[in-house]
């Protein structure tokens, strides 16, 4: 195996936290990049100069400090955009999470497009992040909420899905990557979305920091993300959507500067993308997350996915030797994520076990009770990548499996 | 092999985690309660029989969920079984208290008592739920 080519080895060095000794002890294997991303020293370093240095409201003042944040508040806007290959920088509204973009979308695309008996599909595999904003519409509104199959290889089962839509379904929001499989959606999903009007919302959480977007290609009308799994700050996400639809709708929240002009008895509205933007935008983080694309366009999104490609190949070959593993999902549409469960050892222990050897790997139902019930689990544990992950990090993981094993079945 | 996995997992807590005792519905019960975990999924639900002086006759669990959880629920119905209610909630704030860390004030637990194998989730501070969710869920049970 030739280790580690495609990233420099050095790169870890970029990241502080990663020097970190478990218990006093042990290295630090961050197997929990899906959860959240560490982040680089230029992301920590830039949040520090930028509130030395150059912090105050944006887009409110004409006084110097105020032109120096806006700019960096746009600005990061601008690599959002080319990041993902939007047409506009209108098309990219700057959120709290991934989370609060779909609530966003939930609510101003029911409120100009869906009336009460309109249907929503959503898949089994999605973060409770793109489940409940639905379940608010459904239950307010009394709209019909549809779930698509997932296949035991872990992908949607286009077939039904193509079968759920009626000319009554407005809209699709399905995850592009899971954070259980791994899994990326089939192309063929948002073409036949497109054939059939019915709109279509992929959740990038998972994606963005490991695939190269462009929403564009992707035929998606909204796209959304998470600043803090794109080695980014936390605090900041990203709603993509079509500029005619964000156009159309109306807005989220109401408050300063989303606003044309405000009189007592009415108010017209700012245009895009303001109009999203109500009260004081997280403008740190957004600066830090436009710095944390430069890191990764530096790097090279296409070397990042090639390097995980080949841990997660590693890793997966490694994990399927152990015959005591069961691994979640297909071998052939994997990407950075690996979910599995130790036959009769609970996820818990498992990752209080490898806690100890100081790898660092998510347990629990991963926000996705849906998925857990259908695959007849109460939990699995999951590995996933992140650009400074390493060959040698999965041995470590794969012996420290074996004794975990070994520990708890005599 | 690690102090502190050893400390967490007694022989005691992975017999009751694999073979938990009590475990189904109570015939006649006239107290339950299920319990949730959020944050894992985990799950446990509680029937007791009370009878009038308030001494728990009966008291079985059902449910799923790690080791420490079950272990934990486990132990619990050994430990309540034929106690007063007054009793049991004073265990219930001792056992909290241990699982924590704070050790110094307990009056219905001490170092020969089986619950004192769950100490060791003090250094696990993610794992304090998995121990408390039977105990909690007794006493969201007392409040029928
Ligand atoms: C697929 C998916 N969707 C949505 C989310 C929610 O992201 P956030 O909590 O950053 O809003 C996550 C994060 O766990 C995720 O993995």
């Amino acid at each position: 195996m030739n280790k580690d080519k495609i990233i420099r080895k050095d790169i870890r060095n970029d990241f502080p936290i990663l020097s970190k000794k478990i218990l006093k002890t042990k290295d630090l294997v961050y197997f929990d990049t899906a959860a959240s991303a560490q982040k680089p020293q230029v992301v920590i370093d830039e949040l520090n100069q930028f509130y030395k240095s150059h912090y105050s409201n944006v887009s409110r003042g004409v006084h110097t400090l105020s032109v120096e944040s806006t700019l960096r508040y746009e600005d990061a806007r601008k690599k959002v955009q080319s990041f993902i290959n939007a047409k506009s920088e209108n098309e990219i509204i700057f959120t709290k999470s991934a989370t609060e973009s779909i609530n966003l979308v939930a609510q101003t695309f029911y409120d100009k497009y869906m009336s009460t008996g309109d249907e929503i599909i959503l898949s089994l595999m999605e973060h409770h992040s793109n489940l409940i904003p639905w379940y608010f519409l459904r239950d307010k509104y009394g709209v019909v909420i549809k779930f698509a199959n997932i296949t035991e290889s872990g992908e949607i089962d286009v077939n039904h899905f193509e079968s759920l839509i009626t000319p009554k379904t407005k809209i699709a929001a399905l995850t592009h990557l899971s954070n259980v499989y791994g899994s990326k959606i089939d192309e063929k999903v948002s073409s036949i979305c497109k054939r059939n009007n019915v709109a279509i919302l992929l959740d990038g959480c998972q994606s963005a920091a490991h695939l190269k977007i462009d929403v564009q290609k992707l035929e998606c009308d909204f796209f959304v993300f998470s600043g803090h799994k794109t080695y980014g700050p936390s605090g900041i996400g990203v709603l993509y959507g079509k500029e005619n639809l964000l156009n159309e709708m109306p807005p989220y929240q109401g408050g300063g500067g989303m606003i044309g002009e405000v009189t007592t008895d009415k108010v017209s509205y700012a245009e895009l993308p303001a109009k999203y933007e109500a009260g004081t935008p997280p403008i740190a983080e957004a600066h830090g997350l436009g710095i944390a694309i430069d890191y990764m366009n530096n790097i090279g999104i296409e070397n990042i996915f090639n390097h995980e490609e080949e841990l997660t190949k590693y890793a997966y070959e490694k994990i399927s030797e152990l015959d005591f593993v069961k691994i979640y999902g297909d071998a052939n549409n994997r990407n950075s994520i690996i979910s599995f469960n130790i036959e009769n050892i609970h996820s818990h222990e498992v990752s209080s076990f490898l806690d100890v050897e100081g790898i660092a790997v998510r347990a629990g139902h991963h926000c996705c009770q849906p998925l857990m019930k259908h695959l007849g689990v109460n939990s699995t544990s999951r590995l996933s990548f992140g650009v400074y992950n390493t060959i040698e990090e999965v041995d470590i993981f794969i012996n420290a499996l074996i004794k975990c094993k070994e520990f708890f079945i005599k | 092999m690690n102090e502190l996995l050893k400390e967490l997992y007694q022989e005691i807590i992975l017999d009751h985690g694999n073979e938990p005792r009590n475990f189904g519905v109570c015939e006649t019960h006239n107290k339950s309660a299920h319990g949730h975990n959020p944050l894992c999924g985990d799950k446990v639900s509680l029937t007791l029989f009370v009878d009038d002086d308030d001494i728990i006759k009966d008291i079985k669990f059902s449910g799923e969920g790690c080791a420490i959880s079950v272990a934990s629920a486990s132990l619990m119905t050994e430990k309540l079984k034929g106690k007063k209610l007054s009793y049991a909630e004073n265990m219930f704030k001792d056992f909290t208290d241990l699982v924590k860390g704070s050790e110094d004030s307990l009056s219905t637990i001490d170092e020969d008592d089986s619950l004192y194998a769950l100490k060791g989730v003090k250094d696990f501070p993610m794992r304090v739920k998995c121990a408390t969710l039977a105990w909690h869920t007794f006493k969201n049970a007392l409040k029928e």
